[in-house]
């Protein structure tokens, strides 16, 4: 594509004492035909800068190629506007800083990289950013502490709310509670509610609409447009909004698959729920009998960190059951309280309410498993509990048992009735709470544009509820202002690509909208693709599935990896110099390199990298290229996989791996040995790792022997 | 199930630990920070974790037959180095103080001194006795002036102090069969090693803070000192082979003076050691104020005598009410820690084992 093609050589940072500057220009002018090649000791400079600038105003230069440190850093100084092509190639911690200066590999390393970002920067277009009209509004759904709070923080940035409730209250599970927990200094009070004012302000303000005893009937269209049918009491409503906070809160655990804590055995034992409504209601009493309750046990973690039920933990029961206990010494001083947990957990400056209520006289407390609930003596219950810090097993007589159970998210049943292909709701990791990689980003969904917040998201109480409602409301504020610029949101955020489809060549195997795994994709009848480029996160796993080969960014293609892969000078069989093509993470994987780098670790100069947007974006047929083009071997990096992933768009290196599997067979067929091809997984912090993992695989390699296809 | 515990927390136990010196008692999250503190705690059976959460779950039974609450010998290191300022040295002393209540024979009269408000009542007794001696108890013919004996004539303090003796030592005897019973068939071979360690005071000198040793040590061989003395000559004055004051010469009135300046010196190290003490209780003060009083007049009416002033009779008096406390209500106050310490460090697995 490029016509004019500038190439720029900075020989700083140690570039330019561990490889010859000159040979490469020369190899920039000579045979990659540069228009222009120009050295500088410190290309990042002012007067760097201003060269190159320069040689594109005066039209000498249409596309860049720097060649200098990791695209990682200096960022801002080789940033040129978006109708230009700049592409960087990595001299300084990729070579320089990793390889033996003034070696021969070295050199041929640092040649080929330059050969390769020429490649990649000739089959590279001007992008053209997305430019459609974009609703700024945003839609909450659900109106409890979280929904309230993300409506009134985005308003108060000045966007407009729609608040939808189901019920016809706002206030959620919080406003069915007696009290709240401690949320202020010195925490070691129950609050009141803390919550009217709130919910009067989301009434009255003038940017948020409440629909409440409402529901979302539908939503169909993308970040920016999502048009969203509502069933209020009036008929159907239709909205538009540009970025969606999902605050559906929690339910209660089924309380009623807790007979072994004795639910069900008698009706004096309950849940904390049922305990908080009748603290709420009024009186404390058996329900049995509507008599005193002299003595009542509180069951931690019932149904929770159990493998059998809810294997987490909620982090509000024991706060809940230390909040309970006050409204039981409220009306009875003289009660015995006992609490069985396996752990205390009231982190921070909940301790405080823990020790406050620990300190008086009659609440008992000890960590222990409760192993049977029975009627006992005088239609009281008897309790079993093992493991006591009593260093025995113990039984309590008691008259009421309230089992603390945790929480189950309200996120994916029926809530957002998605018009997409890949399903209405959002998906969900283990327990049932929605997700995208929650290590890093917190809010995110498989849904772009649309963000679980609250409980809904991850058991949390309301304190922290408020926070991640901000958290959440600012991540929708981000995607409907990226998106009106025609941006990707995070991971990618700020990239102005997006793919194309060349549907004329399209077989509809349903392969990319199968895989897409922001369910971007929708389809026709036929089961052609029918994109939604502001769903899509720029991953490229579309461009990795498919056979056709008709996905492309104009900044990221099958053809332009495949060029760059073929522009790698294959040595001679008798050379003994192999060639190992690295598919690498741009996430973590690359910038693992660069800490290697940094780190002045050594590896191996005959791997030669090629980042990838995510492994997920592999297309099989770059592998092929590579061992029909007679490199010796190919290893993948990419993030870990599994229930714990790490990978930046959930499960791209696990669709490697699976690709993978598919071209070894291929492999097999022609005579190839298998083992020319790895996918390892990387944490990054694991970059220690990285020289180790080249240098084995480079060695087994070279045990295999040259690859055959050498030289046809 | 069928080995389970029945738990039933006794309410009023828990409240009166609680109220007197426990009083952090709540905090204790049973880290068991104390029982690594502890320098004396068993490794085998370590206290006073488990102690604390007994106390905090109000077993009485269980707390007041352990020996272990017995073995402390309250240092202070485990409520120095408690994260959360459960106190548990002062929450053993609590205990302590709940175990002699318990075992008090006759009950009432534990409850009696364990309770401030009979405090006066607890010397009017004694002062009303004496002051009944002084005016009508026949008097010696002459009564030689400067004498203790001319007011308080030996044929009648003599007898009577045997006699209070001799309760004592009953109630001391009973408390210590319930508390023994309450224990168990725990062995109590290590009596022999418990006297010689208690003699030498071995274990104090585990504690990190031994400065308790000297103080305890001075004070007891002190007392034990002047008890022998205090009995022998009443025995040899009843038997008529004595006749009090002694000469300063004689060898056992220099054994008695060096008793009381051993006493003297420990009881001044053990108030010094008081002072300081945020947590010390009326329970602590009872006991170690009749002590120090006890060694303080005793001396003051010795030194008056010898200097012959008519103020050596006031003194006395003071001196013979405090020693009437002192020794009837042994069994009740903290005094009573040198019979049930006994038995709890016969009964202790570390002294059996050295038997």
């Amino acid at each position: 594509m490029a016509g004019k093609l500038g190439v720029y050589i900075c020989t700083g940072c140690g570039i330019g004492e561990a490889v010859d500057g000159e040979k490469l220009a020369k190899v920039a002018t000579s045979e990659c035909k540069a228009a222009s090649c120009r050295t500088h000791p410190a290309l990042c400079g002012a007067e760097g800068c201003a060269q190159i600038r320069q040689d594109l105003a005066g039209g000498a230069v249409d596309t860049v190629v720097v060649a200098a440190c990791s695209p990682r850093f200096k960022t801002e100084a080789f940033s040129l506007n978006h109708g230009t092509v700049v592409e960087r190639v990595n001299l300084r911690e990729h070579v320089a800083w990793c390889h033996a200066p003034q070696d021969e590999n070295t050199q041929m390393l640092a040649e080929d990289y330059l050969r390769m970002g020429v490649a990649r920067a000739r089959k590279t277009e001007p992008l053209e950013p997305l430019a459609d009209e974009i609703s700024r509004a945003l839609l909450v759904i659900g109106g409890g502490v979280t929904g309230i709070t993300a409506a009134l923080e985005a308003a108060a940035a000045g966007y407009s709310v729609f608040l939808v409730e189901k019920e016809e209250n706002l206030g959620g599970a919080a406003a069915r509670c007696k009290r709240q927990t401690p949320a202020e200094p010195p925490y070691t009070a129950v609050n009141g509610d803390g919550l009217t004012a709130r919910m009067e302000a989301v009434l009255y303000h003038p940017r948020i609409q409440v629909f409440c005893s409402a529901r979302v009937v539908r939503i169909e269209g993308q970040p920016g447009m999502f048009d969203v049918t509502l069933s209020i009491e009036a008929g159907e409503h239709q909205i538009r909004a540009g970025a969606i906070v999902v605050a559906t809160g929690w339910k209660p655990y089924d309380v009623s698959r807790l007979v072994h804590l004795g639910y069900g055995v008698s009706p004096d034992v309950i849940s904390n729920l049922e305990f908080e409504r009748m603290a709420a209601a009024g009186r404390i009493a058996r329900p049995s009998n509507g008599q005193r309750a002299e003595s009542i046990l509180f069951v931690q973690c019932a149904g929770s960190r159990d493998p059998d039920h809810l294997p987490y933990c909620s982090s509000i029961c024991c706060m809940e059951t230390l909040k309970q206990i006050t409204y039981i010494r409220e009306q009875d001083p003289e009660a015995q309280v006992y609490v069985v947990y396996k752990d205390v957990r009231t982190p921070g400056q909940y301790e405080r309410f823990y020790r406050a209520v620990q300190d008086q006289a009659l609440n008992f407390f000890t960590k222990g498993e409760v192993t049977a609930v029975k009627p006992g003596a005088g239609g009281r219950l008897t309790v079993a509990v093992e493991h006591t810090l009593l260093g025995e097993s113990i039984q309590l007589e008691t008259d009421l048992v309230v089992l603390a159970t945790g929480m189950v998210p309200n996120g994916s049943e029926q809530i957002l009735n998605l018009t997409y292909r890949q399903g209405p709701e959002l998906p969900v990791i283990s327990g049932g709470f929605p997700d995208s990689h929650f290590v890093c980003f917190p809010y995110e969904t498989r849904r772009t544009g649309i963000y679980a917040a609250g409980a809904a998201r991850a058991p949390m109480d309301a304190a922290q509820a408020r926070q991640d409602a901000m958290g959440a409301a600012l991540k929708a504020i981000q995607c409907v202002e990226l998106a009106a610029q025609g941006r990707a949101v995070h991971p990618r955020g700020g990239d102005l690509s997006y793919p194309s489809f060349f549907l004329q060549r399209c077989t509809q195997c349903k392969r990319c909208t199968e895989e897409c795994p922001f369910g971007a994709l929708d389809e026709d009848a036929k089961g052609t693709p029918k994109p939604n480029p502001y769903r899509c996160r720029r991953c490229g796993v579309c461009l990795g599935a498919c056979p056709e080969r008709i996905v492309s960014f104009k900044n990221y293609s099958v053809d332009m990896i495949a060029s760059m892969i073929k522009a790698i000078e294959v040595p001679e069989e008798d050379e003994d110099k192999p060639r190992v093509l690295a598919l690498v993470c741009e996430n973590d994987a690359y910038p693992a390199m660069d800490l290697a780098g940094l780190k002045r670790r050594r590896y191996d100069p005959s791997v030669r990298v090629v980042p990838l947007r995510c492994l997920g974006s592999l297309n099989i047929v770059w592998i092929a290229d590579a061992l029909s083009r007679g490199l010796d071997g190919v290893i993948l990096v990419g993030c870990k996989y599994g229930d714990d992933y790490q990978c930046h768009f959930t499960k791209g290196s696990e669709l490697a791996q699976r690709r993978l599997e598919n071209v070894k067979e291929t492999l097999q067929r022609l005579q190839l040995e298998s083992e020319r091809l790895q996918l390892t997984q990387l944490a990054i912090n694991e970059w220690e790792q990285l020289p180790q993992v080249f240098d084995a695989f480079v060695e087994r390699i070279r045990k295999l022997g040259p690859n055959p296809y050498k030289g046809f | 199930m069928a080995d389970a515990l029945a738990i039933q927390p006794d309410v009023r136990f828990l409240k009166r630990v609680l109220a007197s010196g426990g009083g952090d008692l709540k905090k204790c999250y049973q880290c068991a920070t104390c029982s690594v503190a502890c320098e004396l705690a068993p490794e085998e059976s370590p206290f006073p974790r488990k102690q604390m959460m007994e106390a905090q779950w109000g077993l009485k039974a269980q707390l007041l037959c352990d020996p272990a609450i017995w073995l402390c010998h309250n240092c202070g290191k485990c409520t120095e180095r408690c994260p959360r300022g459960a106190r548990p040295g002062d929450v053993l002393g609590a205990v302590r103080r709940e175990a002699i209540r318990h075992f008090a024979f006759p009950g009432w009269m534990g409850a009696l001194v364990a309770d401030p408000k009979w405090l006066p009542l607890l010397f009017l007794l004694p002062a009303l006795i004496f002051a009944a001696v002084a005016f009508w108890a026949p008097k010696p013919v002459p009564a030689p002036p400067f004498e203790f004996g001319s007011v308080f004539p030996a044929s009648v303090l003599e007898p009577l102090f045997f006699a209070i003796s001799g309760f004592a030592l009953l109630a001391f005897a009973v408390g210590v069969v319930r508390f023994a019973r309450g224990i168990g068939e725990t062995p109590s071979a290590g009596f022999g090693a418990a006297l010689k360690d208690i003699a030498a005071h071995q274990s104090f000198k585990q504690c990190d803070d031994a400065s308790m040793r000297l103080a305890h040590q001075l004070t007891m061989w002190g007392f034990a000192g002047l008890a022998m003395v205090g009995t022998a000559t009443g025995i040899g004055t009843m038997a008529g082979v004595l006749r009090t004051p002694l000469a300063l010469e004689s060898p056992l009135k220099i054994f008695a003076n060096l008793a009381a300046a051993a006493s003297l010196a420990g009881v001044t190290l053990l108030l010094a050691r008081r002072v300081g003490r945020p947590a010390s209780t009326y329970f602590d003060w009872f006991f170690l104020a009749a002590l120090s009083g006890v060694v303080f007049t005793g001396i003051a009416a010795e030194l008056l005598r010898l200097a012959e002033a008519r103020a050596m009779y006031g003194v006395y008096f003071v001196h013979l009410v405090l020693i009437f406390g002192l020794l009837l209500y042994a069994p009740y106050s903290k005094f009573a820690h040198l019979a049930y310490r006994t038995v709890a460090m016969a009964r202790s697995r570390k002294f059996n084992a050295r038997s």
